[in-house]
C-alpha cells in the first residue's frame, strides 16, 4: 500500500519512474531531489484518500492541526525515501550518513551462525536496513514483501539489482515460509513487515497511539514456528542524506502455548504495536502507511 | 459426507493437521480431495511450514522449499498422505 502513488497510474506512472530513476543516476541527486517538489505538490493535492489517512495519522501523534506545511513535509519525506532507494540499488551507498544503534545485537547472533528474523514495518525505509545487511556477502539475507507483488516496483528494482530483487520472497505459495526455514537454518536473515502481511483477514486488535488498529496474526504466528530470535528494526529518515538505523530485540523466541494461543498471540502483537508507537513518535514524518490504519474493514 | 473412502493414513494425517494447526474442526470433515490451502480449508504458507515440521517429526520425511513437487504435494490430502508414504522414513 505504501507505494501505492507510484502505482496508481499504470502506464503514466511507469514513464514516470523511468524518467525519475534516469534523472536520479544521470543527473544526480540535488537534481532529482529539487524534482521532488512538483510531484510532492501533485500527489498532496490529487490524492485525496492518502492525504486524509496522514492528516489524522499526524493529528493522533502530534495532537494539533495539521496544516499544508506538515503534509507537504510527509510527502516529501516518503519521496525522499523512495528517490534514495535507487541508490540503495544502484549500490550508492556513499552518499547516505547512516548512523547504526545497536547493530552489535545483530552481528553477535550472526557470528554465532545463528539466523534471526528481523521485524521492521513501513515506518521509514527497509531499503536502507536491507542494503546495511546486504553489506555481508558472506550471509544470506531475505525479505518477505507485499508490496514487491507490484509487477512495476518489482521491475523497477530488477532493472536497478538483480540479485537484490532474488532476496524477495512474496508472499501467498505453499512453500514460501519453507524458504524463510532454511534461509534461517543456514544462519541467514529474514526480513518481514509486521503492520502488514500475508493473510489481512486473520487479524488482532491493539491499542495504537490510545485507539485499537488491526494488526496480522501472522507476524506472531510465524516467528513462533521459525523459533529464532527477532529483532526490530527501524530504519528512519531524518532529512537531507541522513538515515538512522534501530535495531532492538524484540524476543528472543516467540513463544506460544496451545491453550491460550489467541491471547499470546494478541499480547505479542502489542507489544510490537507499542514499540512501532515509540518509533512513530521519533519520527511522525516517516509514517508510509496511506490508508486509515485504524480502520473497521 | 462422512470419510468412507479415506485410506488409514488420511484418517491419521488428517488429525496431526487439526490436532497441529489448532483447526476448530473434527478431522474427518477434511475431504481426500479438497484442496488444502485458499478456497478449499483454507491454510495458508505460514500453517504449511508448521505443518510440515510436524510431518518430519511424525514421518521422518522432510519437505524441502527446492522440492519441484512442493505445490503439488500441498494441494489436498491425498496428495499430501501420497509424498509421505513415498517418503516417510518412520
Amino acid at each position: 500500500m505504501s507505494l501505492q502513488w507510484l502505482r496508481q497510474r499504470e502506464r503514466g506512472s511507469w514513464i514516470a519512474i523511468q524518467f525519475m530513476v534516469w534523472v536520479a543516476l544521470r543527473l544526480g541527486r540535488p537534481a532529482a531531489r529539487t524534482l521532488l517538489y512538483p510531484i510532492c505538490v501533485y500527489y498532496a493535492v490529487f490524492s485525496g484518500r492518502a492525504r486524509r489517512a496522514i492528516r489524522q495519522f499526524l493529528h493522533r501523534v502530534l495532537g494539533r492541526r495539521i496544516s499544508w506545511r506538515d503534509l507537504f513535509h510527509h510527502y516529501h519525506c516518503f519521496a525522499s525515501t523512495i528517490l534514495d532507494r535507487f541508490y540503495l540499488l544502484a549500490g550508492q551507498h556513499h552518499r547516505f550518513q547512516v548512523d547504526v544503534q545497536g547493530a552489535e545485537l545483530l552481528t553477535n547472533y550472526l557470528n554465532r551462525g545463528q539466523g534471526c528474523i528481523l521485524l521492521g514495518s513501513h515506518l521509514g525505509s527497509f531499503e536502507i536496513v536491507r542494503a546495511i545487511g546486504m553489506s555481508r556477502r558472506d550471509l544470506e539475507i531475505k525479505v518477505l514483501l507485499y508490496e514487491e507483488n507490484a509487477p512495476m516496483i518489482r521491475e523497477v528494482v530488477r532493472s536497478l539489482n538483480p540479485q537484490v530483487a532474488d532476496t524477495v520472497l512474496s508472499v501467498g505459495a505453499p512453500d514460501t515460509m519453507l524458504q524463510v526455514k532454511d534461509c534461517l537454518d543456514r544462519g541467514g536473515q529474514v526480513g518481514i513487515m509486521g503492520d502488514r502481511l500475508v493473510q489481512h483477514h486473520q487479524t488482532t486488535l491493539c491499542k495504537f497511539f490510545g485507539t485499537l488498529a488491526r494488526f496480522p496474526t501472522g507476524t506472531m504466528r510465524l516467528t513462533s514456528v521459525l523459533k529464532a530470535p527477532v529483532i526490530l528494526f527501524f530504519g528512519l529518515y531524518r532529512g537531507g542524506n541522513r538515515y538512522e538505523v534501530h535495531f532492538e530485540l524484540f524476543a528472543e523466541q516467540v513463544i506460544l502455548d496451545r491453550e491460550h494461543r489467541d491471547q499470546q498471540i494478541q499480547q505479542w502483537t502489542q507489544r510490537y504495536a507499542d514499540r512501532l508507537e515509540y518509533y512513530c513518535r521519533l519520527a511522525p514524518d516517516n509514517w508510509f502507511n496511506f490508508y486509515d490504519f485504524w480502520s473497521e474493514r | 459426507m462422512a470419510l468412507t473412502d479415506a485410506l488409514p493414513i488420511e484418517t491419521e494425517v488428517a488429525k496431526l493437521i487439526v490436532q497441529t494447526l489448532n483447526l476448530k474442526i473434527d478431522p474427518a470433515q477434511i475431504q481426500p480431495e479438497q484442496p488444502l490451502f485458499g478456497e478449499g480449508l483454507g491454510l495458508d504458507s505460514i500453517d504449511a511450514l508448521e505443518l510440515s515440521l510436524a510431518i518430519s517429526q511424525s514421518y521422518g520425511y522432510q519437505i524441502r522449499s527446492d522440492d519441484p513437487e512442493i505445490v503439488a504435494t500441498f494441494a489436498s490430502l491425498r496428495s499430501l498422505c501420497k509424498s509421505i508414504e513415498k517418503n516417510r522414513t518412520k
